[in-house]
């Protein structure tokens, strides 16, 4: 079999400016024409280039501020890279504790919305639209406004479509907090029989159980910078290294 | 640009797409009040009274069926207004579509004003019955009518635009909210809504280009009411004005609203 791309990064770049001063309104810049603002360059991603192939598991690692969630943004398409470039093979979707969903909109609006977002027709979503509420345990509050859901509830739709909906290449960021014991058994069922089939998955997580199981390969990231990116097993002791 | 619009548009669900968040995004509006399409018929009907009274009944303005000439000015720019100061913090409070995914923007953008252009379609449908039943000097309807389909979608585009250019501000400077609103309701004044239209066009006559409003609703009255062909010229006018301002919307939405998701 060919191997196919399904990310390919060359040479990314993010830096964030953030300006100290409340320089975000037209008043404020013309009174501070002259003044220079006082602001930061926080480096988060810095030069990486790499590529994940279709179908592959890969986990990343790091601690917290080392630049995972900004690195996932980008791969996902949310935010533009400052250099380099990236190609992406599908659609993507970013899951971390809720997906995009708009509280003025009841659960059947969200999950048509979110399935159309994910490049489904109408038809196909009609199609699975029962299995996503029962996935969720939400058939009483079909259409209840999710403002009105308890963050619990929230949580058990995003899952269920990203389940059912799916984008070719899933983000998942520490998804395996959602719900109780009953429900995380499920969302783990699932995510082995139709996840690690045939979807390209990149997962955060702090859990070294989870990243072994399931990764092919890993990357470990410090500083904004990729230290490393292979073997599973080696990136952990390169983690567990890092965290003593 | 044709090319564009067509690998925009073929082959995917993007239409589909475009049309539910547009029906959701209606139904938000209308729905969630207790007087639901009533009020969206209801409103332009209620701003034709007022401007009626004022203009008719006090300053007893001379215009021949002055009420169908306030009509048909008032919807065309009831939908600029709403498509502009309406979707200044669009990208805002349409964060969650675009946050989690790599979704075109564009959309968004599209799928509000497709929502806007269904209840233009409702008053514009109001004002034909208006028109034809109770507006009785003028004659019926005419097919030089349709001319109001291509000044439409002028207005369209030009709306878009501003949509754009707007919200990209939005992302650099939040009280654009507020600037907007004062210069629209200068704009509202400038406009020949409720002037007779030699009047308007003696006292200021540059107004009549520099204004891209103002050519829409001319046209509009000469299509609608006077059962003639539209100005070319101006028509022509207006819609290099429109693409313009939407070259400039589109360069401001891939350099500014690209970084949206980190900014807002």
């Amino acid at each position: 079999m060919e191997k196919e791309f399904a990310i390919e990064a060359k040479n990314i770049s993010k830096t964030f400016h953030i300006s100290e001063d409340s320089h975000n309104t037209v008043k404020n810049r013309l009174f501070n024409i002259f003044k220079p603002s006082r602001s930061r360059y926080v480096p988060a991603v810095k030069n990486m280039s790499f590529e994940i192939l279709k179908g592959e598991c890969i986990g990343l690692l790091g601690r917290n501020g080392c630049g995972k969630s900004t690195l996932v943004k980008l791969l996902a398409g949310v935010y533009p890279s400052d250099s380099g470039q990236i190609r992406i093979n599908g659609s993507t979707m970013l899951m971390n504790l809720g997906v995009g969903m708009s509280h003025e909109l009841t659960a059947r609006e969200n999950v048509y919305v979110s399935g159309s977002v994910l490049g489904l027709r109408i038809k196909e979503i009609d199609a699975i639209f029962k299995e996503i509420i029962e996935f969720a345990e939400l058939e009483e509050f079909v259409d209840t406004k999710i403002k009105f859901f308890s963050s619990g509830m929230v949580a058990r739709l995003a899952f269920s479509i990203a389940v059912k909906a799916g984008a070719d290449i899933m983000f998942l960021d520490e998804i395996f907090a959602v719900g109780d014991v009953k429900f995380q058994d499920k969302a783990i069922k699932v995510f082995e029989s139709s996840w690690i089939e045939g979807k390209t998955v990149i997962l955060v997580s702090h859990s070294m159980e989870v990243i072994r199981q399931y990764c092919n390969r890993t990357a470990f990231l410090k500083h904004g910078e990729l230290v490393f990116y292979g073997d599973t097993e080696k990136a952990i002791e390169l983690y567990m290294e890092d965290n003593q | 640009m044709i090319k564009m619009i067509t690998s925009f548009l073929v082959g995917s669900n993007k239409l589909e797409r475009l049309w539910l968040l547009a029906k959701i995004e209606f139904k938000l509006r209308y729905y969630e009040n207790n007087l639901g399409l009533l009020w969206a018929l209801l409103k332009p009907l209620m701003d034709v009274a007022i401007y009626y009274i004022v203009f008719k009944t006090i300053l007893k303005t001379d215009v021949p069926a002055f009420a169908s000439y306030l009509f048909i000015g008032l919807i065309l720019w009831n939908f600029f207004v709403e498509s502009t100061s309406g979707t200044v913090q669009i990208l805002q409070t349409k964060k969650y579509l675009y946050e989690y995914s790599n979704m075109n923007k564009m959309e968004i953008y599209l799928s509000t004003l497709l929502s806007n252009s269904i209840g233009f379609f409702f008053n514009l449908s109001m004002f034909v019955i208006f028109l034809n039943f109770i507006e009785t000097d003028l004659v019926g309807l005419s097919l030089l009518n349709l001319w109001i389909v291509p000044l439409f979608v002028i207005l369209f585009i030009l709306s878009l635009a501003l949509s754009l250019i707007l919200s990209c501000i939005y992302v650099l400077a939040k009280d654009i909210t507020q600037i907007w609103q004062v210069f629209t309701a200068a704009l509202f004044f400038l406009s020949p809504i409720f002037y007779k239209l030699a009047l308007f066009k003696e006292s200021l006559p540059a107004l009549t280009y520099i204004n891209p409003i103002a050519g829409i609703i001319i046209n509009a009255r000469k299509v609608m009411m006077e059962k003639s062909l539209p100005d070319f010229g101006l028509l022509f006018f207006d819609l290099g004005y429109a693409l313009l301002l939407l070259l400039i919307g589109l360069i401001m939405l891939n350099k500014i609203g690209a970084r949206a998701a980190e900014k807002l």
